[in-house]
């Protein structure tokens, strides 16, 4: 079995041996950010960070890990959701080294990058020759574009260009063996047998070390506009949303929504966040549209679509950006609302997803079985809901205790997620498995869906060398 | 009382500025514009008096291209009465956006015009200065308080080194600086409302002043890049740097 104790002398004459100066890294000082977590939750262990910096030395680690059954975690910007960058072991192989854009080509409308790019990077270097890289998240400043893929993360554009997984053309991956399977093909259309980048996307490190990437651009963003309404209830914030997409179809960019909890603890928590209106309203959508072009029409349509909502009684008022500062801070109070929580008190988390249809019935059921259970449990239902994805965050009761609060996170969490499976949902919209969610992995997912990724888990990586203890509880896989 | 408030359309404060290709100027084409800030802080200062009763009509006015005409409906939307284009397809410089307004001021009688101190654009900060000399008004430039009584407005403007407080006769000329005021975000109804506010044009040959530009632009190029920082070892390596490379000391 994978080797999880600290490597021998040998060993890491192997690895330094095999890699270039300023590669490894082995005070405890210098390891100390590979193995904490943002969450400030849990803690990883290892006694080696490599950083590669290039396809060539990933695949001589892995081929000096594998034979030695160390286990390797891939690391990209350390800001996942469910410590799956952790360390339980073995090294830790960064790929903060790993950041050249190799090829970015307009004409062909994609761009091949290394696995270590920061997202706002590529952001502003496909916007720089007027394309657009549509992923955005609030941790684009640190994330690397590896470990979007490797989680397929979503974020606030998905709603309009699909998860990273639709950005990918092709793939170069180091296998756990150190094979190097070089995929970065630039293709729109290539159907040749199994389309293998797939099972890579969204692995959680746990099949092998993605080193780059070609994905797609597209035409930059020529016009923005941003409002922000206020209505009555999530069911309108639906409709709102099912009649935008009719009349203004992929005009749409992002559609997300926050309760009024949310806009109150960003303000009490986070400076310079200002209400935009002066009365207090029960519900809040933010509607970013946009176009390709500089599109003076845009604007019009969006007031008029709005104009009537209002009129219908469908929304209570709105307010529209006139200028980019303005269209920003409506932005921030939206990303700031999962800080300002965690400065209220301690929260669970629940990152889920629903029939689109679904939504406003899973947060009234949601809502009711959980104060059922814990009365004066304060609900902040917020996020991506033009994806049908709900951050279900629980704060806790203003006069408990903060570990008897917490105490009751398996109780609760089991609570939503039944309540979700019963509606179609998934317990796990974008943030992945890591190590918090192995069970509901394992409770939710049908038999045979377990079965085919215990195989692909084995094929790849037969000496379970990659990510272990992600995913999987050790015990499922044997 | 009756406000004057120009607007000025300029390339949104958070959009990163490119010049042109062949240096005549920086690129305006397929970039996202706004009103000047400043600008949007003085319309605040006008609906905020209008609010408390203090002003009858605001009339928002812009000097420029036809597309002007969307800054004005955003001052229309924020509260201004009515709007009035000043058309041409020119770039003004302050002296000629000052006779151009001197003009409006005769055809309008107001009591007061309240202005941003600067365009973002520009940078000039000279037209309200220049404004308040045609019209022999007093002014009160870099506004952060405004106190009206009797036929009188007390300007606390920011100086070097403090607070000024001016006492000035209307009608009078100010200049708003940033702590004047935070401006409200646009509803939807308002800007609905603003659709059918009056906004009138008019070409600025009309108006029969010499507006052509005493300055002519040569050339208009980036600031050279900044060629990347150094990490030194030790305080002698830094000495060292400062005295034999960038032979600062
Ligand atoms: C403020 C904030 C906002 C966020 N918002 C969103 C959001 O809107 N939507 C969303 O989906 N997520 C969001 N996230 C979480 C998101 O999943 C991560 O931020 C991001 O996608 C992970 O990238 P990373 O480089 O930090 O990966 P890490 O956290 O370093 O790693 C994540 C996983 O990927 C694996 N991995 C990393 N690089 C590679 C590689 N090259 N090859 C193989 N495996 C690899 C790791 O082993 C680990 O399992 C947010 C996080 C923060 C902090």
């Amino acid at each position: 079995m994978t080797d999880t104790n600290p490597p021998s002398e040998r060993f890491l004459d192997a690895i330094r041996g095999a890699l270039g100066p300023g590669a490894c890294i082995t005070d405890q000082a210098g390891i100390e950010p590979y193995v904490t977590e943002w969450r400030g939750i849990l803690r990883g262990r290892c006694s080696l960070v490599t950083r590669p910096t290039s396809t060539a030395e990933v695949s001589r680690i892995l081929s000096i890990c594998n034979e030695a059954r160390v286990a390797v975690t891939p690391q990209g910007g350390n800001t996942g959701m469910v410590a799956a960058a952790l360390p339980q072991g073995g090294i830790v192989l960064s790929t903060e080294r790993l950041n050249r854009i190799r090829e970015l080509d307009s004409d062909n409308a994609a761009m091949v990058v290394e696995a270590g790019c920061v997202l706002k990077d590529l952001q502003d270097a496909a916007g720089q020759v007027g394309q657009l890289l549509p992923l955005s998240l609030g941790a684009e400043g640190s994330c690397h574009i590896g470990g979007n893929l490797a989680t397929n993360a979503g974020g606030t554009m998905t709603v309009r260009f699909g998860n990273a997984r639709d950005l990918v053309l092709g793939l170069e991956v180091v296998l756990a063996g150190g094979e190097v399977w070089d995929g970065l093909r630039t293709l729109r259309k290539n159907n040749t047998g199994y389309d293998l980048k797939h099972l890579f996307i969204g692995s959680e490190g746990t099949l092998g070390v993605i080193t780059a990437a070609a994905l797609k651009l597209f035409p930059g963003l020529g016009s923005t506009e941003t409002v922000l309404a206020a209505l009555n209830t999530p069911d309108d914030v639906l409709k709102l949303f099912v009649r935008l997409r009719v009349q203004l179809g992929d005009d749409i960019l992002g559609f997300e929504t926050f309760p009024s909890l949310g806009l109150k603890l960003a303000r009490k928590h986070i400076p310079d966040i200002r209400d935009p209106f002066a009365g207090d309203y029960p519900q809040y959508a933010l509607v970013e549209a946009f176009s390709h072009r500089r599109d003076p029409v845009l604007r019009e349509s969006l007031n008029e679509a709005f104009a009537t909502a209002l009129d219908d009684g469908l929304i209570l008022d709105a307010v529209v950006a006139e200028s980019q500062a303005q269209s920003d801070a409506l932005w921030r109070i939206r990303e700031s609302i999962p800080e300002a929580h965690a400065k209220e008190g301690a929260t669970i988390r629940h990152d889920v997803s629903v029939p689109v249809s679904k939504v406003p019935q899973f947060l009234t059921a949601g809502k009711t079985l959980v104060e059922q259970r814990l009365p004066g449990v304060r609900v902040i239902a917020f996020g991506h809901i033009g994806d049908g994805n709900i951050h279900f965050n629980l704060l806790q009761p203003e006069d408990m205790a903060k570990d008897r609060f917490l105490a009751r996170m398996p109780e609760l969490n089991r609570a939503v997620h039944d309540l979700v499976d019963s509606l179609g949902g998934s317990f796990s919209a974008e943030h992945g498995i890591g190590m918090v969610k192995r069970e509901d992995l394992a409770r939710y997912r049908p038999a045979v869906e377990l079965r085919m990724m215990r195989g692909i888990k084995s094929l790849l990586d037969p000496n379970h060398i990659m990510n272990p203890g992600k995913l999987f509880l050790p015990e499922d896989l044997g | 009382m009756k406000i004057l408030v120009p607007v000025k359309r300029v390339i949104d404060y958070n959009v990163k500025v490119r010049v042109r290709q062949d240096g005549s100027g920086v690129e305006t084409v397929n970039v996202k514009m706004s009103m000047n800030p400043f600008d949007e802080i003085a319309v605040e200062e006008a609906i905020r008096l209008q609010e408390a009763g203090r002003a009858e009509e605001i009339v928002a006015i812009s000097i420029g291209a036809p597309q002007c005409q969307e800054t004005i409906r955003t001052a229309l939307a924020m509260g201004a009465d009515r709007g009035i284009l000043v058309e041409t397809e020119q770039d003004l410089e302050p002296l000629g956006v000052s006779k151009v307004l001197r003009e409006c001021v005769d055809r309008e009688s107001p009591d007061l015009v309240i202005m941003g101190k600067q365009a973002i654009d520009d940078d000039c900060n000279q037209t309200a200065q220049i404004l308040a000399g045609l019209l022999d008004w007093p002014q009160g430039a870099f506004a952060s308080t405004l106190k009206f009584s009797d036929g009188r407005v007390d300007v606390t403007r920011e100086i070097d080194g403090g607070l000024e407080t001016l006492s000035l006769l209307l009608p009078a000329v100010i200049s708003a600086d940033l702590r004047l005021n935070e401006p409200r975000y646009v509803k939807l109804p308002n800007i609905m409302k603003a659709k059918k506010k009056p906004l009138d044009t008019i070409p600025i040959e009309e108006l029969g002043i010499d507006v052509a530009p005493r300055v002519s632009t040569i050339k208009v190029e980036e600031p050279p890049a900044r060629s990347g920082g150094i990490m030194v070892a030790s305080v002698e390596e830094l000495v060292d740097k400062l005295k034999n490379d960038a032979k600062v000391i």
